[in-house]
């Protein structure tokens, strides 16, 4: 009944909105950067004659507007760009194609690639863009510039640990990021235990996180989405570009296919800190590698039809001599085939396969044992862009997902393992419409159904209070449980003044797939795994309300948001649980639910020679799970109450830039024990509440700077130096107790600390 | 795990640093503790009741001494155990039986305290294997436990540890949840930041096969301290098979034990 009325509403809501479109002319085109011919996404497209009209370029750089007869003239704009100013007359649809050329005079670093009062005009919130450039300019361990790490420093998203690529956005948890890379879900975004992305940075366009508002079409996890964009490629002129770090090189090559139409790009990536340690001969039988590889080609077929490959590749390599060894990576394809219709309707059709592999393997007395895990996907997703008329962009489409999930398996001498690989089916489909209701209210509304098909193909158990109480065998082919739910996203911002805005919003996520973890840092050896008859889609509903002001001629944004998000089907695994080794990890699982609540603070400054931000986020975010800390509410130990971060990019002169970044978080929540008990002769701590303790608070000053050489002919080359803990502060890692050595009635804390003091230099290039 | 954040380091050229730290610790509850042992040694077997105290202090544990013990078998044997000073309670004439199920009951402080626990078939611990390995320059020695595993599936063990006839405290346990029916050739998990073994050291291994409860004890206290990236398990105090909120452990076990010089 309730769901119904939902439905209902939504339709009166689109129809009206349609109906609304009287007989009008279109110009839609491309808009793209000049010297490259990378089309530009998030581009402003205005009418300088008609206020309050205009449209943003899509992920394809493809806007439409449709108006009444007459003659207008169109104004684009994108941060870091040379505005232009172009007249249509308008008397029959007409295709404009735009290449905005770079503001070469430009002596600051552009920290936002939004335009400059989108916080006060659009409805999507909780929302930022990351400009890449200005990611390379912070300091980072190694001098590995890496778009995760400068999204940490956004409000709302917290590090999970110090050299840590896993996050965690709002109090959800680290699977709870749905990570994209051109559209691929990537299963685990980190290399070496998450010290290093995923992402090669010289192959990344932009990068949006969405904390929990995302539009309709996004889908399947709780708390976030990062979508991340690969360059498409210079379609004009062959370029090379590199670096050179401590750690690792690379190298990227980029160019036309056919001129000024279609391009190609690659971008590679290897460290090799393991061929130092082999020349000392202790390290000698030491492997230990990472590399990246991506590519991407574009072909266009006409001027209504473009064709997208796109793929990663990446693996880790660890291994020592022969005795034990491991492996893990992804690979991800997308196929893409963007259309334009009509000069209103905008199409992309997307296949996409997916791969992560996990192996392991130690060898001992000559036997051998071997542990793989890894999750397959197969993916199509068709996206319709409805330029319906000035006011109204209608988006909708649907997606379908074809999991294959091996959860971690022993093979080897003597083992007889009867793990079978399980299959899923991920559907949703959705529309949503981005409305200016008038030149003060912008709405974004939309809902996604989404529904998981469990596949038949292996047995599946139940349990109740983790006793086995049934089996299902499902032959392969047959459809078994599938949950659905309906997912309603809603924004609404409303401009109070001419530089400020009020925003409301409400969204609900839900996710098929679960990980499960024994470490908080994105390990490999973290598994997957898909609903099932005990597992039930998690759920997120979060409201939030914020209020953004811009002042001294946007130069300086504020933004604030405060958020409550409840979780519902939560999972944890229960004490003992071995999750690697247990025949069927659903036995050994405990559910529940969470909450998180919090208000995030965001003062950037955009313009002038130093530009920055300053982040703060007070928050709160617990657990409630049947059989843990007695069924009682207790903290989740990505709990932090106070998050800050500085940052300051200073351009000093047209040779140099000084950067700096300041962090401080409130530990995570953690037991420690509170008393102890001798246990046939061995001491024994024992523990009250769970994460009732903190670890002491983490701090760290990190600076950079970057000196661009003069350029010698076509070549530009870069020096950047780095010092990451600038004052050695030893912050927490992990703590341990111990027996003190001398008096072994006493027990220790010990402290490890990871970095202190790391150095870096790295030098780039490009011809 | 800790291996492989030790070759990272290794690999970066990095030291991680360990420090000492003051910490503010919650209040402590102090709790009963019970451990009780029988095995298919002769007997007398013994319980112990003491209690724990907060984890700053440096004095005894406090021990009791007014409980009424008693353990009966389901056979229908049943008897009260002597209590001896120190927290310690002796049995009189019950003889420990494999493939027999005990329970424990303790009454004290007004609550009652009961455990049950069955001594597993026994197992024939055939001997230690020493494999030394060089892992990134260093020589390290792995403990291999020799036995040959029953067809029959769910069996647990518990290695006790002694170097040079001190006790290592440390809980190793393997099962047969992988290799089912075969001669183990798993190494003990033992971490190797305190201890160090070392030619000429003599080491002593306690095998007990444990059933499934006491098994579980163990293993949740071993997967605490592997304490991997980011902290590992939320430590807890493990599942004890004693209701009524005492901690401890009540084991009905065999017990085998072998000896070697380290080579």
């Amino acid at each position: 009944m309730h769901k119904k009325t939902l439905i209902i509403n939504f339709v009166l809501l689109f129809s009206t909105t349609l109906l609304l479109a009287q007989s009008k002319f279109t110009v839609s085109g491309t808009v793209k950067q000049k010297s490259s011919g990378e089309t530009l996404i998030g581009a402003s497209v205005a009418v300088v004659e008609k206020i309050n009209v205009g449209v943003v370029t899509n992920e394809y750089g493809f806007y439409s507007l449709s108006l009444p007869k007459g003659k207008y003239t169109l104004r684009i704009s994108y941060i870091g760009y040379k505005q232009e100013l172009i007249p249509v007359s308008l008397e029959s649809n007409v295709t404009v194609s735009i290449n905005l050329a770079n503001e070469t005079s430009m002596q600051e670093v552009v920290i936002s690639t939004k335009k400059d009062n989108d916080n006060l005009t659009k409805a999507t919130m909780g929302t930022e863009v990351l400009n890449m450039q200005m990611a390379a300019k912070l300091p980072v361990v190694f001098g590995e510039k890496d778009l995760v790490k400068t999204i940490q420093l956004m409000p709302g998203v917290k590090s999970n640990g110090e050299g840590s690529n896993g996050f965690s956005v709002r109090g959800g948890a680290t699977d709870q990021n749905l990570i994209l890379l051109d559209e691929a879900p990537v299963y685990n975004a980190s290399h070496m235990l998450g010290i290093f992305s995923t992402f090669n940075s010289d192959a990344i366009k932009d990068a949006t996180i969405i904390k929990g508002n995302s539009p309709a079409q996004f889908g399947g996890r709780l708390s976030s989405v990062l979508d991340v964009k690969m360059k498409e490629g210079n379609n004009k002129n062959y370029k090379v570009s590199g670096g050179l770090g401590l750690i690792s090189s690379r190298l990227t090559v980029e160019g036309p296919i056919q001129k000024e139409k279609s391009s190609f790009i690659i971008s590679g990536r290897r460290t090799y800190a393991d061929i130092f340690a082999r020349l000392s001969s202790d390290l000698k039988d030491i492997k230990l590698y990472f590399y990246d590889l991506n590519v991407k080609a574009n072909l266009a077929i006409n001027d209504k039809n473009k064709i997208f490959f796109s793929g990663y590749f990446g693996k880790d390599v660890l291994s020592v001599s022969s005795i034990f060894g491991s492996k893990w990576g992804n690979a991800t394809g997308t196929l893409r085939w963007n259309s334009v219709l009509s000069s209103k309707l905008f199409s992309n059709t997307s296949f996409i396969y997916s791969n992560y592999d996990f192996n392991v393997g130690f060898k001992s007395g000559g036997s051998e044992t071997n542990f793989n895990s890894h999750i397959k996907d197969l993916n199509l997703k068709q996206d319709f862009t409805l330029y319906a008329n000035a006011n109204n962009t209608v988006r909708f489409g649907f997606n379908v997902i074809h999991h294959t999930i091996t959860p971690t398996k022993a093979v080897g001498t003597d083992i007889v393992s009867n793990k079978e690989s399980r299959k899923g089916l991920e559907n949703a489909v959705y529309v949503s419409n981005s409305w200016k209701a008038s030149d003060k209210i912008n709405l974004d509304y939309g809902i996604r159904f989404s529904f998981y098909n469990v596949l038949g193909g292996d047995a599946y158990n139940i349990y109740k209070d983790n006793q086995l109480i049934h089996t299902i065998h499902l032959e392969k082919g047959k459809i078994g449980e599938t949950y659905s739910n309906w997912e309603p996203r809603l924004s609404v911002n409303y401009r109070v003044s001419n530089n400020a805005s009020i925003k409301i919003g409400y969204a609900r996520n839900t996710q098929n797939l679960h990980l499960m973890s024994n470490s908080t840092g994105g390990s490999p050896t973290d598994q997957w795994i898909g609903n099932s008859y005990n597992i039930k889609p998690e759920v997120a509903d979060q409201v939030s309300a914020g209020f953004s002001k811009n002042l001294n001629d946007n130069a300086f944004e504020l933004n604030t948001e405060a958020y409550y998000k409840t979780m519902q089907h939560q999972i944890d695994y229960r004490d003992g649980a071995d999750i690697n080794t247990v025949p069927d990890i659903e036995s050994e699982l405990l559910f529940g639910k969470g909450r998180s609540y919090g208000l995030e603070i965001l003062l950037k400054k955009k313009k002038g020679t130093l530009t920055g931000w300053v982040g703060y986020t007070i928050s709160k975010t617990e657990r409630k799970i049947n059989g843990i800390n007695n069924g009682q509410w207790y903290n989740a130990k990505q709990d932090r109450t106070h998050d800050l971060s500085i940052v300051g990019i200073y351009t000093l002169s047209s040779k140099w830039t000084l950067s700096g970044t300041f962090i401080y978080t409130t530990g995570n929540a953690v037991s420690f024990p509170t008393g102890k008990y001798v246990l046939n002769d061995m001491v024994i701590y024992q523990y009250a509440n769970r994460n009732a303790d903190r670890m002491p608070a983490t701090h760290r000053l990190d600076v950079s700077a970057t000196y661009d050489r003069p350029s010698k002919g076509k070549l530009h080359s870069s020096w950047s130096f780095g010092l990451y803990n600038v004052y050695g502060r030893r912050n927490p890692y992990s703590i341990t107790f111990k027996e003190n050595k001398s008096d072994p009635k006493k027990i220790d804390a010990v402290q490890t600390s990871l970095f202190q003091w790391v150095p870096s230099v790295s030098y780039n290039f490009n011809f | 795990m800790k291996n492989i954040v030790r070759i990272i380091f290794i690999a970066l050229v990095l030291t991680s640093c360990e420090k000492v730290v003051e910490l503010k610790y919650k209040g402590n509850q102090s709790r009963i503790i019970i451990e009780g042992n029988i095995t298919n040694e002769a007997g007398p077997y013994f319980v112990r009741i003491t209690k724990s105290i907060s984890l700053p202090d440096t004095g005894t544990y406090p021990a009791i001494d007014n409980a009424i013990v008693t353990i009966s078998d389901d056979a229908g044997y049943n008897e009260i155990l002597t209590p001896q000073q120190n927290g310690m309670y002796r049995t009189n004439a019950l003889i420990g039986e494999e493939g027999r199920t005990y329970t424990l009951t303790v009454q004290v402080e007004n609550e009652v305290y009961t455990a049950q626990s069955t001594m597993p078939q026994h197992v024939t611990f055939d001997s230690i294997k020493v494999e030394q390995v060089l892992f990134a320059g260093d020589t390290e020695r792995n403990l291999i436990p020799v036995y040959k595993d029953p067809i029959t599936k769910g069996n647990n063990y518990r290695f006790v540890l002694s170097v040079n006839n001190k006790l290592i405290n440390q809980h190793l346990v393997l099962n047969d949840e992988v290799r089912n029916g075969n001669v183990n050739i798993l190494k003990l998990e033992i971490n190797d930041d305190d201890l160090k073994l070392k030619r000429g050291d003599e080491l002593s291994i306690k095998m007990q096969c444990i059933d499934k409860k006491v098994a579980l004890f163990y293993t949740t206290l071993a997967l605490m301290a592997d304490n991997g990236p980011g902290g590992g398990t939320a430590p807890n105090n493990p599942p004890s098979n004693i209701s009524n909120g005492a901690l401890g452990i009540f084991s009905a076990h065999t017990v085998d034990m072998k000896s070697v010089m380290i080579p």
